[in-house]
């Protein structure tokens, strides 16, 4: 067969070439991001923003069940319903004069100054660089003053011995949990699960202060609260239209 | 002659059982790469007497660091070190009676409490 190449062939074989370059450079790169070595900075901070004029009451539950998948709470079976974990909550607000209700997702706010933090005694509440907070359970005391002190009563204490945990989310009778913003999945550069639960763009994950983001693009051009802003904690998660 | 090296080919193999024996809790994956004759812990004798420290530096790096490197993570432990029971096809939790953690740690009379948070078996892929 001796046929010479025509531009169409060509044309074809250029692009499959490209697309397996891109492809192959897309996963090296995330090889490569997977296994970062470098310590957080606090050059990022990592927020959310809801709409709530776009999240349905389905999608907030939608995200609940996500979040419970993805983190492994919600099947103590020993707890009374007081005491079972709720990493989010769905929470309807009405306005008084106009009777408008909107539904909202209340999770850990990631406040920039977070009260739970203050009060530890233990130093196992903590906040990381990047804006994350976290409960260190290794030092974790259940002594609960963290959920006193949390405005947003964000947080949940474990009644009851666990096992077959998920294995990036380790959680223990006697110990306070929270919303990570999903750590374990933003360190390797991936998005929060009840984030990626969401269909449409009501719920926006992302760095606050990258002037690229799509989260910092929209919360410029938005109006846009911070629950109990009075407070001035500096809330990492965001709501527009409440 | 062929006496002599049914003697010795017999004490060899023995051997090699012994060998095994001894190692019987190592755990499926470990055990597996033990016999292949790779080396995974350079020094057996420092992870043993230093996995500790090890560990608690690793989990501050982790948690408040946010670097999840493979080494000396828990994880990983858990994944090599499981036995699996060959009936059900499930693995044994790692802190259960006669398991890689728990026969070591009550050998030498020291509790341990990783477990009661941490999941003691692999993640449910690698079942």
């Amino acid at each position: 067969m001796n046929k010479t190449l025509n531009r169409r062939d060509f044309i074809k074989i250029m692009n499959a070439t490209t697309g397996v370059a891109i492809v192959a450079s897309g996963i090296t790169l995330t090889t490569f991001a997977s296994v970062s070595e470098i310590p957080v900075t606090n050059k990022k901070r990592w927020g959310l923003l809801i709409n709530t004029n776009k999240l349905t009451e389905t999608d907030i539950d939608g995200m609940i069940n996500a979040c419970k998948q993805e983190q492994g709470w919600g099947t103590e079976i020993h707890s009374t319903a007081s005491q079972k974990p709720a990493w989010i909550k769905k929470l309807k607000v009405k306005d008084k004069a106009t009777n408008k209700v909107s539904s909202l997702a209340l999770m850990c706010q990631h406040c920039e100054e977070p009260p739970c933090v203050d009060v530890c005694p233990t130093n196992a509440s903590m906040k990381r660089e990047d804006g994350i907070v976290l409960v260190d359970k290794h030092l974790c005391i259940g002594c609960r003053y963290c959920m006193m002190a949390c405005p947003y009563d964000a947080r949940s204490f474990v009644h009851e011995t666990l096992n077959n945990q998920k294995e990036h989310m380790p959680r223990g009778k006697g110990t306070v949990e929270a919303c990570t913003m999903c750590v374990h999945k933003v360190d390797k550069d991936e998005t929060p699960a009840c984030v990626e639960s969401v269909n449409s763009e009501a719920v926006i994950f992302g760095n606050l202060y990258d002037e690229s983001s799509q989260i910092n693009r929209t919360l410029r051009v938005i109006q846009s609260s911070q629950i109990r802003a009075d407070l001035n904690l500096n809330t990492g998660v965001r709501y527009s239209g409440i | 002659m062929n006496r002599f090296l049914v003697v010795f080919l017999s004490l060899f193999v023995s051997s090699v059982f012994a060998y095994i024996d001894e190692y019987v809790n190592l755990g499926e994956q470990a055990s597996s790469i033990k016999l292949s004759g790779k080396v995974f812990h350079k020094n057996p004798s420092i992870i043993r007497k230093m996995h500790p420290e090890f560990l608690r530096h690793k989990r501050d790096k982790t948690l408040r660091q946010g670097i999840r490197t493979n080494e000396y993570s828990l994880k990983g432990c858990v994944s090599c070190h499981a036995n699996k029971n060959k009936i059900n096809n499930q693995y044994y939790s790692v802190d259960k009676k006669g398991q890689f953690c728990s026969d070591c740690h009550k050998k030498v009379g020291v509790s341990f409490d990783c477990f009661s948070c941490h999941r003691t078996v692999p993640r449910e892929d690698l079942l």
